[in-house]
């Protein structure tokens, strides 16, 4: 890199960092109070015991708990371990970051003067729809095709410990060790230290993997705009548009909060294109591909990457034809 | 707890990674902090954001403190752990060095290599001579405030010879707009920005260009708002992107089929640098 690329790239990877850490400190300090304090098994007390019904609950979970697609990660990691089944896990992940109070009201926001709840619905509704028709056939995949190794390997290993125990566990929700009894009150120092130690080595978990893709993101967006004219002209394409700024939200790594301001900018492109953005967006993107890896394995998540693109992409369009046709771009 | 990192770390000692960790954690904190506290963060954010930063680089810093403070203390998670295993709460799929190189490295980098703004290769990339036209938008137009004949004079102050202060926004997006073109046109204005060389239809060289970057959420999503000044003769002496004041008259020229927005320059003169470089959402 000579000069000028050096000062961009810096620009633009501090720019997105100084962004994205806060959010990450706050999924990772959930997740590792998550890993100590949450009773294992306590996540299925909020879901229906029939997988389909707790599969599109799961869906509307960020209604509840708001969190954008960084600090998601962390916490899916955790709840995953604490015995939320994956196709629960995966659906929020994938449905917290656009079903929201905060994201709705951002893309409202953005979006005023061009058809604001036409946008917002949408939003919502096919990032809900994706998200839970992932969930549904991931509840039909074995673990071990989903998860990381290491991931699945300590899930097995404590549902067989949880077997072991079923006859003598705890009272308070969990297993005690053998050699300690419940004084918690005398406990309360040792956990939260647990929790912090927890809580630091899921930030660095996601940290790297964040750092990699946030580079990744600002070499691109530095020297993304030789594709802009290209990109320009394929604005009005009802097939190609959408493809075309699913790739750019695939670059672009932007966050869930704030992606629709940028959207809303690119007037020259169809409904379904914005849309199309709007939703992979936070369900893939360059920094997550790295993010995921700390959850999943890389084949599912090259199958997911493909199956989010082609499902949004037929969505979007159908959308274009059907809904939006009447509206003025 | 284990012992070692029986994942990724080899035979490290967990304290060692707890260490570890802790600096890298300490790092990021430190980086933030120094941003925010050096004022240079103002360059990297928009304002709601800022708050959000700060927050995240005290709470890194606390979480990095007190986990380097407790390293060698010993603690309980407080549920069992499976008959002979340890059960670790701990043990990374990263070797602890790597993940510190890894997290730390791009940052120091980055650091040492900004200089708060982006070199005009990147400018030109992120639309600065693109044509005013192409770069309209609805969103970006209902940031303005609204614009009628009657409010010109009202909304807008006059300098002590004569001509309505504007900002670049407000004529960037005019071309977009046959009626603000009519407002605007022929208008004496003033509008403040960073010059640079004017790189398209300038074969006599009697042209410049005035920017403002504008920024939804960080750096790395601004882009150019432009215009064309035209001196007329050999543009004055100005630092090149420097700051400045220029004040003339608005015309709404179209040239090679696009409609432009060229400031008739009667003078420009170095600015100071204003408290919000940037144009932000609202």
């Amino acid at each position: 890199m000579n000069g000028d690329a050096r000062q961009d790239f810096a620009l633009a990877f501090l720019s997105i960092l100084f962004e994205g850490a806060p959010f990450i400190l706050l999924g990772t300090l959930i997740s590792g109070f998550i890993d100590i304090y949450l009773p294992k098994g306590a996540m299925d007390r909020f879901l229906p015991k029939n997988k389909t019904l707790s599969v599109m609950v799961a869906g509307l979970l960020g209604a509840v708990f708001p969190v954008c697609e960084c600090a998601v990660v962390p916490v899916i990691r955790r709840l995953v371990g604490k015995g939320l089944p994956m196709s629960c896990a995966l659906t929020y992940m994938l449905a917290a970051p656009i079903v929201n109070p905060i994201t709705a009201l951002s893309t409202w926001k953005a979006f005023q003067g061009q058809a604001p709840w036409m946008m917002v619905g949408g939003r919502l509704l096919l990032g809900y729809l994706v998200a839970v028709g992932v969930g549904l056939v991931v509840a039909r995949i074995p673990l071990r095709k989903v998860l990381r190794k290491s991931l699945a390997d300590k899930i097995e290993g404590e549902m067989e410990e949880e077997h072991i125990h079923s006859e003598d566990s705890g009272c308070c929700g969990h297993d005690h060790s053998h050699e300690h009894g419940h004084s918690h009150t005398e406990k309360d120092d040792s956990r939260l230290i647990a929790a912090m130690r927890s809580a630091q080595k899921d930030f660095v978990d996601v940290g790297v993997y964040f750092t990699i893709g946030v580079a990744i993101t600002a070499l691109f967006n530095t020297g993304i705009a030789p594709g802009a004219v290209w990109l320009d002209s394929l604005a009005g394409n009802v097939l190609a548009a959408p493809a075309a700024l699913m790739a750019l939200a695939f670059i672009l790594s932007l966050c869930s909060t704030s992606d629709a301001f940028i959207a809303a900018t690119l007037a020259k492109f169809t409904w379904s294109a914005k849309l199309a953005f709007l939703v992979l967006g936070p369900m893939l993107d360059v920094k997550l591909i790295f993010l995921y890896q700390t959850v999943m394995r890389r084949k599912f998540i090259l199958a997911l990457s493909a199956s989010l693109f082609v499902v949004i992409w037929l969505v979007a369009v159908a959308w274009e034809m059907w809904i939006a046709k009447g509206v003025a771009p | 707890m284990g012992n070692v990192d029986r994942e990724g770390g080899g035979a490290m000692k967990p304290e060692l990674r707890r260490i570890l960790f802790s600096l890298a954690v300490l790092l990021w904190a430190a980086c933030i902090l120094y941003f925010y506290g050096s004022g240079r963060i103002v360059k990297y954010l928009a304002p709601d954001f800022r708050p959000i930063a700060l927050a995240g680089g005290l709470g890194l810093a606390v979480m990095g403190l007190f986990n380097l403070l407790t390293a060698f203390r010993k603690a309980d998670c407080g549920h069992d752990h499976a008959h002979g295993e340890e059960h670790d709460h701990e043990g990374g799929d990263m070797n602890p060095l790597a993940a510190l190189l890894l997290m730390t490295l791009p940052v120091a980098c980055s650091m040492a290599w900004t200089k708060d703004g982006f070199s005009q290769s990147t400018l030109a990339r992120k639309g600065l001579y693109e044509d005013v036209e192409a770069g309209n938008s609805p969103f970006l137009a209902s940031a303005l405030p609204p614009l009628t004949l009657e409010e010109i004079e009202k909304g807008h102050r006059k300098t002590s010879d004569g001509y309505l202060e504007f900002s670049l926004m407000e004529l960037f997006f005019a071309t977009g707009d046959r009626e603000l073109q009519n407002l605007l046109g022929g208008l004496k204005v003033e509008a403040e920005g960073r010059i640079v060389e004017e790189k398209v239809n300038n074969d006599s060289g009697t042209r410049m260009r005035l920017y403002r970057m504008f920024m939804t959420c960080c750096v790395a999503d601004s882009r150019a708002i432009p215009i064309i000044l035209e001196f007329g003769k050999k543009p004055p002496m100005l630092p090149e992107n420097g700051w400045v004041k220029v004040a003339g008259t608005m015309t709404f020229p179209e040239e090679e089929g696009t409609l432009r927005a060229v400031l008739v320059v009667d003078r420009a003169t170095a600015a100071e640098v204003p408290q919000e470089e940037k144009f932000l959402r609202r």
